[in-house]
Formats: C-alpha cells, sequence, structure tokens
C-alpha cells in the first residue's frame, strides 16, 4: 500500500516551474530522500507533500486521501512536517513545544487529555527529551532542538513525515544520531518518511530509495546505489566528484577541478 | 520570582491569587476614595449588602454618590481595563510582535476621527454631543474594516501585510482628523483633546450597558483563543502544519478584540499603553503562553486602569487628569523597567 501518492504534480511560482510533472510513489513504512542541487525543487516538493504549498496541476493522496479535500485538522493527522528552519519560541519548555504536536486532535477550545499528554510523554521518553521537558526551548543545543522538532512531529501520531534538510547545522555525530532515530521509527513503529538531505552518502546509508531531482523534475529514481552515479551525480551538480564503495556503501567525494 | 526558566504551576497560582487581590482592592479603592469621604468599612458593608449580606451603612447620600457616581465609573473601568490588556495581549500574539496593542489596525485614528467629526460638526465646537460614542465606534470599526481591505487577502491575509496596512489607513485618518481639528474653533480642538485623552468621568450605568454585553462576548472569544494563539508562536506555515486553520482564528481573534477595543475606545476614549504593559508585565510574571497570560489579563488590567483611574481623579482634586495621561506616566517607566528586568534575565 502506498502511504504517499504524487502524480503529475507541477508547482509554479509566478511563470516559474518550481517542481514539473513529478510523479511519485512512497510504500508505507519505507524511507524515501529526495536530493539534488540548490533550486532543484526539493523543499517545494516536500513543502507540497506536506499541504503547505499550493498544487498547480495533479493530485497529491496521503493514504489514499486526496491532500486537496481535507482540512487543516484532517491533514495534521495524517502528515507531519520537520521545516529546515524551525522557528524556537523563546519561553516555552520542551513538553509545552512537543504538545503542540497534538494540536489536531484536542480542538481549540480544549486543554489536552490524558491520552494527549500520555502521548506527548511517550515521545519525549523515545527522543530522550525526557531530562529536558520543563527545560526552555532556547536553552537546547542545535541537536537537542532537531530531537525535540521531531518529536513534536512524532507527538502528531501520524503515518507519514515530512522532512526538510532536517540535519542543517548539527554535526557529523548528531546528524548520525537523529538519522538513526528516525531509520529506528522507520523500522518499530512503520512510519513513512519523505526527506530532503544535502549529505549524499549520508542519504544512500539511510534511506530505502533515493529521488535525484534537477530542476524540478525527475533525474533518477531508485535504490541508492541506482541513483548514486558518478556522470548523473557530476552533471546535476554541475562538478567533478567520485563515487567510492566502503564497507558496502556509496560515499561521495567531491573533487577540485583545478589542482 | 522571576527567573529565565518557563514558570512553575504554582507561580503562575500565585500570579492569579495577587492579581485578584489587587482587582478587590481596586473595586474598594474605586468606590471609597474621592472628594466625599467614605469609610472602606461601609463600602465592604454595602458591597456585602448587595449579595444578600448584612445591611448597608451608608447614609441616603453615600449611597447616591457610590451607586449612581462611583459605581458605573468602577465597572466601566473594569471593563475597559480587562478589555484593552486581553486585546493587546491577542494582538501580540496574533502578530507575533511585542510592540502591538489594540490600536494597530487603526482603532485609535478610526475612533479619533469619529469623535472628532461629532464634536466640530455635530455638537458644532460648543459640545461633546451624545452622538461622538456611536460616531467613535463606527469610525474605529470602519477604520479595521479598512485596513483589512487593503492588507488582508480573506483568510490568507498575513501579519506583515495588516501591520502596513494598519499604517497607511492610521496615518490617513489621522490626517483627515487633523484637518478637521484645523477647520474648527479653539474650544472644539480643546474638547477633541479632551476625548483623545481618555477619561472615565462621563461614564454612566446607560455607557455601562451599552459597553459591557460587546466586551464580555469579546472577551470571551480573545481568552478562548489562548491555545491556538500559543500554536500561532511558532509562525503560520508550522501553526497550519500542526492543523491550526491560521487564516480563520486570525480573522476572528482580530474582529474580537477590534470589536471589543472600538467598544470601549467609544465609551471611554483612547487609554494608551494599557494593552502594552499589562501583557509585558504577565510574559514576565507567568510566562509566554497566552494560555496563561490572557485569564490573568482580564483581572490584572482591570485592577490596573481601575486603580490609575483612582491616581487620575485623586491627585490633583477636585479637577482630574486624563487617565490616558496617567497610563503613560505610569506605563513608561514599567514598559523601562520591564525591559531591563527581560535583559537581565536574558543575559
Amino acid at each position: 500500500m502506498n502511504a504517499v501518492d504524487v502524480r503529475d504534480l507541477t508547482v509554479r511560482a509566478g511563470s516559474k516551474d518550481l517542481v514539473a510533472n513529478v510523479t511519485l510513489h512512497v510504500e508505507a513504512g519505507t524511507w524515501l530522500t529526495v536530493v539534488g542541487p540548490n533550486g532543484a525543487g526539493k523543499t517545494s516538493l516536500v513543502e507540497t507533500i506536506a499541504g503547505l504549498r499550493r498544487v498547480s496541476t495533479g493530485s497529491i493522496a496521503i493514504s489514499g486521501q486526496p491532500l486537496a479535500s481535507l482540512s487543516e485538522r484532517e491533514r495534521a493527522r495524517l502528515v507531519a512536517l520537520v521545516p529546515q528552519r524551525p522557528s524556537i519560541p523563546s519561553g516555552m519548555n520542551v513538553k509545552d513545544y512537543v504538545a503542540l504536536g497534538r494540536t489536531a486532535y484536542h480542538g481549540l477550545l480544549r486543554a489536552p487529555s490524558a491520552g494527549d499528554r500520555a502521548i506527548v510523554d511517550t515521545v519525549l521518553e523515545r527522543m530522550s527529551l525526557q531530562e529536558f521537558r520543563d527545560r526552555d526551548v532556547v536553552t537546547l543545543s542545535g541537536g537537542e532542538r532537531q530531537r525535540m522538532v521531531l518529536a513534536r512531529a512524532l507527538a502528531q501520531s501520524t503515518m507519514v513525515i515530512v522532512l526538510d534538510e532536517p540535519t542543517t547545522g548539527l554535526d557529523l555525530r548528531h546528524q548520525m544520531d537523529l538519522l538513526e532515530l528516525l531509520r529506528q521509527e522507520v523500522n518499530d513503529c512503520g512510519l513513512t518518511v519523505v526527506a530532503t538531505l544535502h549529505d549524499l552518502t549520508l542519504a544512500g546509508q539511510f534511506a530505502d530509495r533515493l529521488v535525484l531531482l534537477d530542476r524540478g523534475e525527475v533525474i533518477l529514481d531508485g535504490a541508492a546505489h541506482d541513483v548514486i552515479r558518478r556522470e548523473e551525480l557530476s552533471h546535476c551538480y554541475q562538478m567533478n566528484l567520485r563515487v567510492i564503495e566502503i564497507d558496502g556503501s556509496d560515499v561521495i567525494v567531491p573533487v577540485r577541478s583545478v589542482q | 520570582m522571576l527567573s529565565a526558566n518557563p514558570p512553575t504551576g504554582r507561580r503562575v497560582i500565585v500570579v492569579t491569587l495577587l492579581s485578584f487581590a489587587g482587582f478587590v482592592a481596586a473595586v474598594v479603592c474605586g468606590l471609597a476614595v474621592g472628594p466625599t469621604s467614605i469609610s472602606t468599612s461601609r463600602i465592604i458593608g454595602a458591597l456585602f449588602s448587595g449579595l444578600g449580606i448584612g445591611h448597608s451603612t451608608l447614609t441616603p447620600l453615600q449611597a447616591t454618590v457610590v451607586w449612581q457616581l462611583r459605581a458605573p465609573r468602577l465597572v466601566l473601568g473594569l471593563v475597559a481595563g480587562a478589555m484593552l490588556s486581553v486585546a493587546g495581549g491577542t494582538y501580540q500574539g496574533v502578530f507575533r510582535n511585542p510592540l502591538a496593542d489594540p490600536y494597530l489596525l487603526g482603532v485609535a485614528s478610526g475612533a479619533g476621527l469619529g469623535a472628532t467629526f461629532a464634536i466640530v460638526y455635530v455638537g458644532h465646537g460648543l459640545s461633546t454631543p451624545p452622538w461622538t460614542p456611536l460616531l467613535a465606534f463606527v469610525g474605529a470599526m470602519g477604520a479595521v474594516v479598512l485596513t483589512w481591505g487593503l492588507g488582508g487577502r480573506g483568510l490568507r491575509a498575513t501579519a506583515s501585510t495588516l501591520i502596513l496596512a494598519g499604517v497607511a489607513i492610521s496615518a490617513l485618518l489621522t490626517s483627515l482628523q487633523t484637518y478637521f481639528q484645523q477647520q474648527s474653533s479653539v474650544d472644539s480642538i480643546a474638547r477633541v483633546y479632551i476625548w483623545l485623552l481618555g477619561s472615565l468621568a462621563t461614564a454612566s450605568w446607560s455607557s455601562v450597558w451599552m459597553v459591557t454585553p460587546y466586551v464580555l462576548a469579546c472577551l470571551v472569544i480573545c481568552v478562548a483563543a489562548g491555545s491556538a494563539l500559543d500554536v500561532m508562536s511558532v509562525g503560520d506555515e508550522e501553526a497550519r502544519s500542526l492543523g491550526l486553520p491560521v487564516g480563520k482564528v486570525r480573522v476572528v481573534v482580530i474582529a474580537a478584540s477590534s470589536l471589543g477595543t472600538a467598544a470601549v475606545v467609544s465609551a471611554v476614549g483612547l487609554i494608551g499603553f494599557v494593552g502594552i504593559i499589562v501583557p509585558h508585565i504577565l510574559r514576565l510574571l507567568v510566562g509566554m503562553s497566552y494560555r496563561r497570560i490572557l485569564p490573568i489579563a482580564v483581572i490584572f488590567g482591570a485592577a490596573f486602569l481601575v486603580l490609575a483611574d483612582t491616581i487620575a481623579r485623586t491627585v490633583m482634586a477636585p479637577s482630574e487628569l486624563p487617565l490616558g495621561v496617567v497610563t503613560a506616566v505610569i506605563g513608561a517607566p514599567v514598559f523601562a523597567l520591564i525591559l531591563t528586568l527581560r535583559r537581565q534575565l536574558t543575559q
């Protein structure tokens, strides 16, 4: 069963096609990562899947339900977003921030229920955030913040999570930690992940499938080994690079053209 | 009591209880303080007798002063203080701007224009006619509608376009008001200024009944929106991704805040600073959550304005200071203190 169905999707800004005629199907319980150079349309594509951008032509369905027919509340129960630059409101504690993920469930005039609070506690536990629950969100480190934003998305209890460059600003260890946590959610809970990543090596190691996007169009779509290919990547990124295999994983190494 | 960490539930309870104590003190001051000396114990006895407990010991003259002069002024002050404080909080939340106040979208300039028109052309500068509140109300709501028409795109209005539209409409209406004033006599200019600076001196039970139903309905809506405003603190796009219908919430909150503010302004004139400093004081005490700030702002703001009015009518008795001047004189240093404390807490 497909968790995400994108058919002939075009997203326009003025006369420019940010996403051009893209068709994608993401099987439930799998991880798809969209890669490509800056301006390829990765963010536009995932933001449209998350319902934040208008579809110009084509359609998107989440768990078989057409996105266009859903209200904000209905959509937020099906797909959660981890934005590239999440807003971290000063003065809010971690527990309240994660509880924002329950907005679509408890209504505007009612406080979170005991069930909502239990889900928040569980997610804080899973993301190893219990010790920070009463801390002001702005006092967390970059890695802790990203875990907290991921926790908010998990608190939405959706089948699909969309992440736009979730490792931005993190050091290598924290990038690995975050992606491991996410992989664990896919393996253990059957979560479906649609993410964008700049780091092709990490993208290849964690995702079940990669989509290479350039100028809004899908160039390659398949398993990591089928997408991480020197010629296509060099052409898309307009640079010289090598693909080296280490312990069964493809590692991408940029090479200076002028030595 | 103050710390950089978000507040505990205990701190919120303490602030709520202190605000309630201030509210009770404001009620007693509002009824007891004035040119006719009435002891606090008699006022408390009269309040209890009004609740069916014990007997009032007020003389007939004192009873008239308390119930016909001071009580409507007190109630109007409580209602106005609560509404301006809560509207300040909701505007700051909905626009994610700490400098937002209830006059941001042109309520003040629209009401000022309406009142100036009433005084200059309906009252011919000789009086402040009974039509003044109605024309001020129409002006205030008209300004908000114009601002929304210019800066809004239905439910897709953004905070920045609305703020810019509010600036433009305010400037336009203020220039019209200045033109009307320039065309009028010195007497009418004085009347316009008295109105603009705000006062509770003309409060009566009829003005209380006229304003209170609007304000109560608007207060209920605004306070209930606290949770939604907390969600909006992460920005429009993230709030939408969390399931909040941001456009609808913005329309409802702005409509309720503006209607309540317009009703208050039409009765008491322009009273500045309340809508800015009360939410900021509470933010310092109970944290950033609008779920906590807005309910406490109802009683804190009500008490604040009545105590300011008590100062306005006693400090230079028998003449009165304009209430807007008193709130500004209190508000400016308090605001400076808040900024200093906030800077110390964040360092």
